[in-house]
């Protein structure tokens, strides 16, 4: 069997075409999303996200401002930011860049931030009505990584899915949406880490294998069951002086061997990378709608 | 046959090591005390209060139940509850439920203070106990399922513990206490096909789905370690409980077994105390 390849990038282009389509309509009813972004410091990786979200903003007429202070801002400042962003109605969602420098407390500025505008999904109230399964903004990268297998044709219901990995940004957000008696979700749920005596003996059990581990090629073909779903939520570099870069991005799939074995497999990169910014609009879009009440 | 995990001996043990902590904190004059919400007369309320109230007394934690009618409304209430979050006396706050269709109670729920939130009642504590911090409280009826696994020396790290149920009481937030402790957790239900087996592949079953006796032979293996959480009346024996699991039916083949009733059920009450100790120490140091 070859895998069919889910697309990230055809599926998050879709989901932008629906969603300008959405923001025009919201529009119409005097309803104007907004994104505020706050961006401390001058971290090449946090500047590239932040520019393709000020992009991805652009390209479906969702206002958004970006506020760039320098490393030394003290946290009383930046606290003040995010005040000024939760009073101010452009602002339907507000993000601030992480990491943060040294000096700031990064969980006291995410939760300064009024969760009802939290686009990110961390906010201790959304972790908390996610657990419950309400209503709330999602970590983006879960929250793509759901609608990849509902474009896909692989909604996860009655699926055992099994999750390799247990953060709060992917793993165990993913575990509590995928297990909710709820659309898009109604699944069986495996979480399994790297404590676990024998991680293959849950792979191999999945209908659908979703991989954050953040290890480079950690999943091998004889760890997965053929005619699964594999959706890749890594992303590592691994040298290789072949490239301009001396490095090429790998997931934490071997992807070549896999994809003989798989029914659908997501590629790194192009899969689950370019949903994330997606779903932060797509939040963004969201907490304007809930905020305005339509 | 099945060793039972009795819930008694744990209970014991955790009360006095609370007991102690109480007379620690007496001696430095604060008394831990609980405030209990009600609203109507409800007899599982009552009975339930009931049980807290003998805890509480036999530890030494402070109770007071703050009572109200059936059809007191919105604004009165909230503002009887916000009373109840304010006063400094009170360090843990448990409000039964579900409480009277006229009242918004996603709203009353989150007035309680996260750090008096004893039950995880509020979203912020939800929140909390996904994210592992442990500023909040969870549940107090999946803590008493993990305060039973400890007590009786039952390994987590790196077994495959499988969940029956999700509801916000005790299936979602047992999956996260159970991954704290590096299990591989799977969260099944309802829902889920070949769930008889499913569940045989667990080294640690908890059966938190809510029908009587559900679990039978088919859901067991050989040595598996059963936490019975189901607290059901028992069809065939009106006013009498029963559990999730099919007792008679699996002991002959799993390893150890918490009892319904004598399980669980009265380990919770005892952490309700702990978490208002646990409470008290935080708020007044």
């Amino acid at each position: 069997m070859t895998a069919k390849v889910i697309s990230g990038k055809e599926v998050a282009a879709e989901i932008r075409a629906d969603l300008k389509k959405k923001v025009d309509e919201l529009k119409g009813k005097g309803v104007h999303p907004g994104l505020g972004v706050i961006l401390v410091g001058d971290d090449p990786a946090s500047v590239s996200y932040v520019t393709s979200k000020s992009q991805g903003c652009e390209e479906l007429g969702i206002y958004d401002e970006l506020i760039r202070v320098s490393a030394d801002t003290s946290e009383e400042e930046v606290l003040n930011m995010v005040d000024k962003m939760n009073n101010d109605n452009k602002f339907s969602g507000i993000l601030v860049q992480l990491p943060l420098p040294d000096h700031i407390d990064e969980e006291k500025v995410v939760n300064a931030i009024a969760p009802e505008k939290d686009v990110d999904g961390f906010h201790p109230v959304n972790q908390g009505l996610l657990l419950r399964g309400e209503e709330c903004p999602l970590p983006c990268t879960a929250y793509g990584v759901q609608k990849m297998l509902m474009v896909s044709g692989n909604d996860p219901a009655g699926k055992h899915v099994v999750i390799c990995g247990r953060s709060n940004i992917v793993g165990k957000p993913l575990a509590a949406m995928l297990m909710q008696k709820a659309e898009g979700a109604n699944a069986v749920v495996t979480v399994v880490h790297t404590r676990a005596q024998d991680m293959s003996y849950f792979t191999k059990q999945a209908d659908i294998l979703v991989a954050a581990v953040g290890v480079p090629e950690a999943i091998k073909a004889d760890m997965v069951k053929d005619g699964a779903v594999v959706i890749d939520v890594g992303v590592n570099r691994v040298e290789d002086s072949s490239k301009k870069k001396g490095f090429r991005l790998v997931g934490d799939v071997e992807y070549d061997a896999i994809s003989q074995k798989a029914s659908y497999i997501t590629p790194v990169p192009g899969g689950v990378g370019p949903m994330t910014v997606t779903m932060l609009l797509y939040n963004t879009v969201e907490c304007a709608e809930r905020i305005a009440g339509v | 046959m099945a060793e039972k995990l009795k819930g008694k001996e744990v209970s014991a043990s955790l009360r006095e090591e609370l007991t102690k902590k109480v007379e620690e904190l007496k001696g430095k004059g604060i008394t831990p005390k609980l405030g209990v919400i009600r609203v109507g007369a409800r007899p599982d309320d009552l009975y339930y209060e009931g049980g807290i109230k003998k805890t509480c007394g036999g530890i030494g934690v402070d109770f007071e139940v703050f009572e109200y009618p059936e059809d007191v409304d919105q604004d009165s209430f909230e503002k009887a509850v916000k009373d109840v979050a304010n006063n400094k006396d009170i360090h843990g706050i448990l409000l039964f439920s579900p409480l009277p269709g006229s009242l918004d109670e996603p709203i009353i729920r989150d007035l309680i203070p996260v750090e008096k939130d004893v039950d995880c009642l509020t979203v912020g504590g939800a929140g909390k106990v996904f994210a592992d911090d442990p500023e909040g409280f969870p549940p107090c009826t999946p803590t008493a399922c993990m305060e039973m696994l400890k007590f009786f020396n039952i390994p987590l790290e790196g077994k495959k513990a499988v969940v029956l149920g999700r509801s916000m009481v005790v299936g979602k937030p047992m999956a996260m206490l159970l991954l704290r402790e590096n299990a591989t957790v799977t969260i099944c239900h309802s829902r889920t096909k070949d769930l008889p087996q499913v569940c045989a592949d667990a080294d640690i079953l908890v059966a938190a789905v809510g029908r009587p006796r559900m679990v039978d032979k088919n859901y067991v293996s050989a040595g598996q370690i059963v936490i019975d959480v189901g607290i059901n009346e028992d069809p065939d024996n009106p006013g009498k409980f029963c559990g999730d699991v099919n007792t008679a039916d699996v002991e002959g083949v799993v390893g150890q077994i918490s009892p319904v009733p004598g399980g669980v059920g009265g380990v919770t009450t005892v952490i309700l105390c702990k978490h208002t100790i646990l409470a008290c120490e935080k708020q007044t140091t």
